[in-house]
């Protein structure tokens, strides 16, 4: 078996790129369902008002939007490390991953 | 040839080039039953969008999701945090009714109602307006930057920006009211966090509508990926009828195919031009494929103009492909509908027995009961009254369960204003000939300034054992 080709830097690029985007966009998708199962469960005054006091002065709106965006960097790491893992993993027999069928 | 269906699958990654170079499509400009179908689609779901958010309702808009209040304003229900059900039992539904189209109908979804599609439709409508059809754009694309050129770019670039924004707008005015968003922003005033919400939708639509497109739905859609599990071989599908079809070759208009050796398709490659997602129809059922139907209008207008029958692309079942009959009535699609009644139906009927009042007693955990003068046992509760109601109402409270059972407090008016949570001490007192032993009781808390306002809750009431 030859080795793979050297791939050109557009390619790696292109997936680099689309890596990115296979671990943002799950990520989103699971924070948009996060911040709603979670802000209609809690109000995020209730947290700022129990919470550290460098909270006090936000409002619900920042709550939220804080909110969303924590449970969106929770969703990219674990989304990054599982990609991470495909990436580095080693192939199965045929020299690819397991294809869907 | 051979007539055999080829079923492509996702393909298999392979180490470089891990992703096909996402090529741009253009997507010819199509008219037939089912572009007139999807543009319907496409103005009454955009018109919904655009428009219900303006809507009012008792002096208030009338579908308002209400973050910054936490309450949700739907026509004339207001529903709060505690209502969380209504939500849930809604996404349950919205996902059920997904399952059961798509096993009875295939990708309708997809086809005709995905913002993803109607958003595309928009754009390609201003596209095809500004730079013209599939030739021209192409041709634009490859041509020399001209003050034409640029005009014509511009433009389409203009108006994009022009829609995503008021889509932003619109988006972010479901959940603040879109009226006190449009004064915001006409005199400047509107606050940071609703800037940044509104330019991001913006983004997304733009960025979704304008230039991702049918990437959207090959690399970023989960449903596009499990919808086949929905599939079996009575769901209708979109397919190339190769039998009738191979071998495909070009043949004079009017002419008979069969002595010539050929089948009915003239592989004029309309059917490919057409595709929002680029796919050869030909090559079998794609999970590439959005349903949209576009070629199957392409092609049988090509047919009519041949003189041979319509329907060389169809929707189709797999069944029906290969000879056999389809069933609509089947075990997956009763158990789909079924769900979805069940579902439906609990929704209806909570929602139309929804009483905007919630009660939780609490027993004081103190004390099991206290004597006091007059031969009597007391028992302390904490009430939770909660108003899900858009006013503020009174209340007054009353125990029964035991002879004589008295509520000793509150006797007054209970006031709760709307959506508040009030905690409060109560006190119910029985004789004690009555009260030895544990007593099941029924709390009722009863608004007096509306009749229909009525909650019961089971409560305890301890005595001394007898």
């Amino acid at each position: 078996m030859s080795p793979a080709p050297e791939p050109s830097p557009a390619s790696r690029w292109r997936e680099r790129s689309l890596d990115v985007a296979l671990v943002l966009w799950p990520a989103f998708l699971a924070a948009c369902a996060a911040s709603l199962l979670f802000f209609a469960a809690v109000d995020p005054v209730l947290l700022r008002d129990a919470g550290p006091h460098w909270l006090a002065g936000l409002d619900r709106e920042a709550g939220y939007a804080l909110g969303f965006f924590f449970f969106w960097g929770v969703g990219a790491i674990a989304s990054s490390l599982s990609v991470y893992l495909i990436r580095t993993g080693h192939r199965t027999a045929g020299g690819a991953p397991p294809a869907a069928s | 040839m051979s007539t055999a269906r080829v079923v492509r699958v996702p393909e298999a990654e392979t180490p470089s080039g891990f992703y096909a170079a996402a090529e741009k499509i253009y997507p010819r400009e199509i008219r037939g039953r089912f572009s007139r179908l999807r543009q319907g689609a496409v103005v009454l779901l955009l018109g919904l969008f655009y428009g219900i958010a303006w809507l009012q309702w008792n002096g208030r808009q009338a579908l308002l999701f209400d973050l910054p209040a936490r309450k949700f304003h739907v026509f004339g229900l207001t529903l709060w945090p505690q209502d969380f059900l209504y939500l849930a039992l809604l996404l349950i539904i919205a996902a059920l009714s997904l399952f059961f189209f798509t096993a009875l109908a295939g990708r309708l979804w997809c086809g005709y109602a995905c913002p993803q599609t109607v958003w595309t439709e928009l754009y390609t409508w201003i596209e095809q307006w500004t730079e013209g059809p599939r030739s021209r754009r192409m041709k634009l694309d490859r041509g020399p930057w001209t003050l034409q050129k640029l005009w014509r770019k511009g433009l389409k670039q203009l108006l994009w920006l022009a829609l995503a924004a008021y889509t932003g707008f619109t988006f972010v005015g479901y959940f603040t009211p879109i009226r006190t968003l449009g004064t915001q922003i006409a005199s400047l005033t509107l606050g940071p966090w609703a800037s940044f919400w509104i330019f991001l939708y913006s983004l997304a639509t733009y960025g979704n509508a304008g230039f991702l497109r049918e990437q959207v739905c090959k690399y970023m859609c989960p449903y596009a990926r499990f919808q086949s599990a929905m599939f079996d071989k009575n769901t209708l599908i979109i397919s190339y009828d190769q039998a009738r079809g191979e071998p495909r070759g070009a043949r004079r208009r009017g002419s008979a195919p069969r002595p010539q050796g050929l089948g009915d398709c003239i592989d004029c490659t309309l059917c490919v031009q057409v595709c929002p997602t680029g796919i050869d129809i030909r090559q079998g059922l794609q999970y590439e494929c959005i349903a949209c139907g576009a070629c199957i209008d392409a092609c049988d207008d090509v047919m009519d103009k041949m003189g041979t029958p319509r329907g060389l692309i169809r929707y189709t079942t797999e069944h029906a492909v290969h000879g056999t009959a389809t069933h609509v009535l089947r075990v997956r699609i009763l158990v789909y509908a079924a769900l979805l009644i069940t579902i439906a139906g609990a929704l209806v009927y909570s929602l139309a027995t929804r009483t905007p009042l919630i009660l939780d007693v609490i027993r004081d955990r103190n004390a099991l009961y206290r004597e006091v003068a007059g031969e009597r046992i007391e028992n302390a509760y904490t009430l939770k009254v909660i108003n899900l109601d858009e006013r503020p109402h009174s209340y007054r409270l009353a125990a029964s369960g035991i002879v004589q059972l008295t509520v000793m407090a509150p006797t007054g008016l209970i006031t709760a204003p709307p959506g508040a949570v009030s905690a409060l001490p109560a006190r119910l007192q029985a004789p004690a000939g009555a009260a030895a032993g544990v007593h099941r009781i029924v709390l009722t808390l009863s608004a007096v300034d509306a009749p229909r306002i009525v909650v019961h809750e089971n409560a305890r009431f301890i005595g001394p054992t007898p």
